[in-house]
């Protein structure tokens, strides 16, 4: 026996195995949230049809829920009922629901809108400078942020209703 | 039924698979004919019942028979005939039946290929090769099963994963990698096989290294394709983005090319054995480690399939394999001592190899450390990082460099000690070349200092190859005259193996220079186009013409229809389009591609708006792209060449009497023992450099020219 490799081997062998066994249980595609806990970037956009602009700075003092959405993409239509039952629920109390078009043509939002209801007012995004700042990777993500203005949370994917009540009711 | 007949066929499978292990380690250790026997018997019955699973299972997908679990999983009505084939490989469950059909291949192809020959060592190596085909089949009739029944039985099914149906490499592409990764077993269970026994003898050495070149071969061409299918399905315009799986390829690959030369010492002098031995079981240990990567959900990447429950028991595996293999090495290294000769100084060729080996094995090193770098930080620090291109060029291009450099120097030094006239001569033509291509480079303004400097070591590379590759013509021409044409096929086709070798350094020289180039000067440009407008990206006009819609049964492609002139030429249409798939939210842009020798055209849709006249394009302009797609092709055809079973071992294994070699004066197979390896008579001639070649004509195809 050649003890001099042997303990070569168990000093690659054992923490290389520890390392995988340990990578178990995390999802490898769950990116780092940079956003979290952030100043939420500031916007002024206007809706669908050119008619009412807004801005987060004079959102300020109440929650806002910003969904950055598609009318081509599944998951979102997915989501779609979830928010409008959830923005039905909050809007009322005080929490602003806003969409944003990402990738996407304002007559397509449109004809989505009207075929899937809507419950809040979706704005245009031109040449996608928001989603940029608010490192929007797909849709659809949602933010939501505290009436300080900071990003308290952001679903990537569908939102999950659960969570998103927990979230409002904390803030209110 | 299939359900049944699959799940059937794959417990027959297992069970042959372990009977057969036993039998052939039972016949390793107790040298049992007998045993041998039944080991030869079993990997038949496993590959057969393997290929009756395969085949059941195509079955089942080109009948979409949803009962089958599978099926249900990644079939579906509207997909072509070619997706439902390739859907085997689609997906995890069919990826690992696929996989343990390809080893029940290698294991007959193992019993073939031993089945005169090697009595000490063929039982261990099939009963180990078993060994790790009961670890599949256990999991293609266990944790991954893919023929369990479905009740009720769905309608249709959603199809494969629309990323996989982009490109029509898919059909190609992970076949060629399966057969690299699951084909290295063989090398490694005879590598194990030499370790049990505590012997190498040179002739099996030779086989291991016969054995590795087929799935080496196909690892290298799979990794190649892989790197196509990312260029065109991906749109990003790259090739290879330092993926953690793309890694996961890369790095069995690097030992695997570091063993084939350090065995080559191995064969030859008997030198090196207990590091060699070290690159051959790494090889295998990083092929599994690669599954895992893939298959475990562990890392981030394109290619894993998410949350599977075979992780863990992987992992088992892959222990079980690192502590035998760490065992084994340990227990009897010492008993492969080589004999007292030790290596040559630094004017040899023995030098080179292993300052080469050493590269390899450091920038495997590097690689497997930015690979799992992210694991390891998030174990100790608990924060998830990632680490990207930059870490991996910073270490791999100069490393890669230093490869391309040492091909060039390390063939053209004698074997054994030269002196340094010698050394100096042998370098005049070679060098001259990397001067030449470094000021051609200069006065055509090329100028930036890495691509230059891989171009120089590339020319000195391509000259010295070719010089070797000439050589044992050369040599011929100059003792027996004649034809210098007929001498040159004559040599080569003595020296098979070594004009192989040869080809493969000109395929992996084509490669570096693609690769330098294409990263040096690349451009990239976004820009939107209204229809009818024209604008010019570097040499080219490029006129939007309009949009077009394309339907199929399983997708919906929007096409932007694009003109391309370069100058005066008229260079046709390309047509990147965006591919809808119902299962998939977000469109896929499927780029178009005008690949030439010189230069590539790239373009890649980024937002085309139906009935908006405006789109939105990528362009990528890139040189001699098409020169990486080209050196693969060679290495797989220098590769064939030097792996197709030679006459004489043909003959041997076929129990003939093999015809003593033509030529005068070479030796029969063999080397004395005590003598170098493969030392064999030479038909001397002063060759030029004041080296003297030796050639042999034994159509072993180990012919090679000697100082």
């Amino acid at each position: 026996m050649n003890w001099k490799v042997l303990a070569a081997g168990a000093l690659i062998v054992i923490p290389l195995v520890t390392v995988l066994a340990m990578g178990f249980g995390q999802d490898p595609r769950a990116l780092p949230n940079v956003m979290e806990g952030r100043t939420a970037p500031q916007f002024h956009l206007s809706d669908l049809d050119g008619m009412q602009s807004y801005d987060l700075a004079e959102l300020a003092g109440k929650p806002v829920v910003l969904n950055f959405w598609a009318s081509w993409c599944v998951p979102c239509a997915q989501e779609h009922p979830w928010l409008i039952r959830t923005a039905q629920q909050y809007e009322p109390r005080g929490v602003v629901f806003l969409g944003v078009l990402y990738g996407d043509e304002a007559v397509n939002g449109k004809a989505f809108l009207k075929r899937n209801g809507h419950a809040f007012p979706t704005l245009l995004d031109p040449g996608g400078h928001s989603a940029l700042d608010y490192g929007v990777a797909g849709v659809p993500e949602t933010f939501v942020i505290s009436p300080q203005g900071q990003i308290v949370h952001k679903f990537v994917g569908p939102i999950e209703p659960d969570l998103m009540t927990e979230l409002l009711e904390r803030m209110l | 039924m299939i359900s049944i007949i699959g799940r059937t066929a794959v417990l027959v499978a297992l069970a042959a698979c372990t009977v057969g292990a036993i039998a052939g380690i039972y016949g390793g250790a107790r040298r049992s004919t007998e045993a041998l026997r039944w080991a030869r018997a079993m990997a038949l019955i496993f590959a057969g019942a393997m290929t009756l699973a395969v085949g059941l299972m195509e079955y089942a997908l080109l009948t979409h028979d949803f009962s089958v679990h599978y099926v249900s999983q990644v079939g579906s009505l509207s997909s072509p005939t070619w997706i439902a084939i390739v859907s085997l490989w689609s997906s995890l469950e069919g990826s690992i039946l696929f996989w343990a059909f390809i080893l029940g291949v290698y294991a007959v192809w193992q019993t073939w290929f031993t089945r005169s020959r090697y009595p000490e060592y063929a039982s261990w190596a099939l009963g180990i090769t078993l060994a790790v085909g009961v670890f599949f089949t256990f999991l293609v009739a266990g944790t991954a099963n893919p023929f369990t029944a479905v009740s009720p039985v769905p309608l249709d099914g959603p199809g494969p994963n629309p990323l996989l149906q982009n490109h029509i490499l898919m059909v190609v592409h992970p076949p060629t990698l399966y057969l690299g990764y699951v084909g290295m077993t063989v090398p490694f269970a005879m590598g194990a096989a030499a370790l049990l026994t505590g012997r190498i003898s040179p002739s099996w050495s030779r086989a291991i290294r016969n054995a590795m070149l087929v799935p080496w071969g196909f690892l290298s061409f799979g990794i190649i394709l892989g790197g196509w299918w990312s260029y065109d399905v991906l749109g990003w315009g790259g090739y290879w983005a330092w993926d953690p799986v793309e890694n996961a390829s890369l790095l069995p690959w690097l030992t695997a090319t570091a063993f084939l030369h350090s065995a080559m010492l191995m064969e030859r002098k008997e030198q090196l054995k207990g590091w060699s031995m070290t690159l051959l079981l790494s090889s295998f240990l990083l092929t599994i480690l690669g599954t895992f990567m893939t298959r475990s959900g562990v890392f981030n990447s394109v290619h894993s399939f998410t949350q599977t429950p075979i992780g863990p028991v992987f992992l088992v595996f892959l222990a079980i394999v690192l502590i035998f293999s760490v065992m084994l090495l340990a227990a009897r290294v010492d008993k492969l001592t080589p004999p007292e000769e030790g290596l040559n100084g630094p004017n040899s060729r023995d030098t080179f190899f292993l300052a080469q080996n050493l590269t390899f094995a450091a920038l495997t090193f590097t690689v497997l450390l930015g690979t799992t770098w992210p694991l390891i930080n998030e174990a100790v620090t608990g924060d998830r990082i990632s680490v990207g291109e930059p870490y991996f060029n910073r270490w791999g291009i100069p490393l890669g460099f230093l490869l391309v450099f040492l091909m060039g120097v390390g063939p053209a030094l004698p074997w054994g000690r030269a002196a340094g006239s010698t050394v100096v001569k042998r370098f005049l033509v070679p060098l001259g070349a990397a001067v030449l291509v470094v000021v051609g480079c200069l006065v055509f303004g090329v100028d930036k200092p890495w691509p230059v400097a891989v171009f120089a070591v590339s020319g000195m590379a391509l000259v010295v190859s070719v010089q070797e590759m000439a050589a044992p013509g050369l040599a011929r021409w100059r003792t027996k005259g004649g034809s210098l044409g007929r001498a040159l096929v004559e040599g080569s086709v003595m020296t098979r193996r070594r004009q192989a070798g040869y080809i493969v350094h000109i395929g992996v020289i084509c490669v570096a220079v693609g690769v330098a180039a294409s990263s040096g000067w690349r451009l990239v440009k976004e820009l939107t186009l209204m229809e009818g407008q024209t604008t010019t990206v570097g040499a080219y006009t490029l006129t939007y013409l309009g949009e077009a819609t394309q339907k199929d049964s399983h997708r919906t492609s929007s096409i932007a229809r694009i003109h391309v002139a370069r100058g005066d030429e008229e260079l046709g249409e390309l047509d990147p389009r965006m591919n809808v798939y119902p299962t998939m939210g977000r469109p896929l842009p499927s780029p178009a591609v005008r690949s030439v020798p010189g230069e590539d055209l790239y373009l890649s849709l980024v937002q085309l708006e139906p009935g908006s006249k405006v789109v939105s394009l990528q362009v990528v302009i890139q040189p001699m792209v098409w020169w990486i797609w080209f050196g693969g092709v060679i290495m797989a055809a220098g590769t064939i060449l030097a792996a197709w079973p030679s006459r004489r071992s043909a003959a041997a294994l076929a129990g003939a009497p093999v015809s003593p070699p033509r030529a005068p004066g070479a030796a029969p197979q063999g080397p004395a023992p005590g003598t170098a390896a493969g030392v064999t008579a030479s038909a001397t001639a002063g060759a030029t450099a004041g080296a003297t070649a030796s050639v042999t004509a034994s159509a072993t195809a180990s012919a090679e020219v000697r100082s």
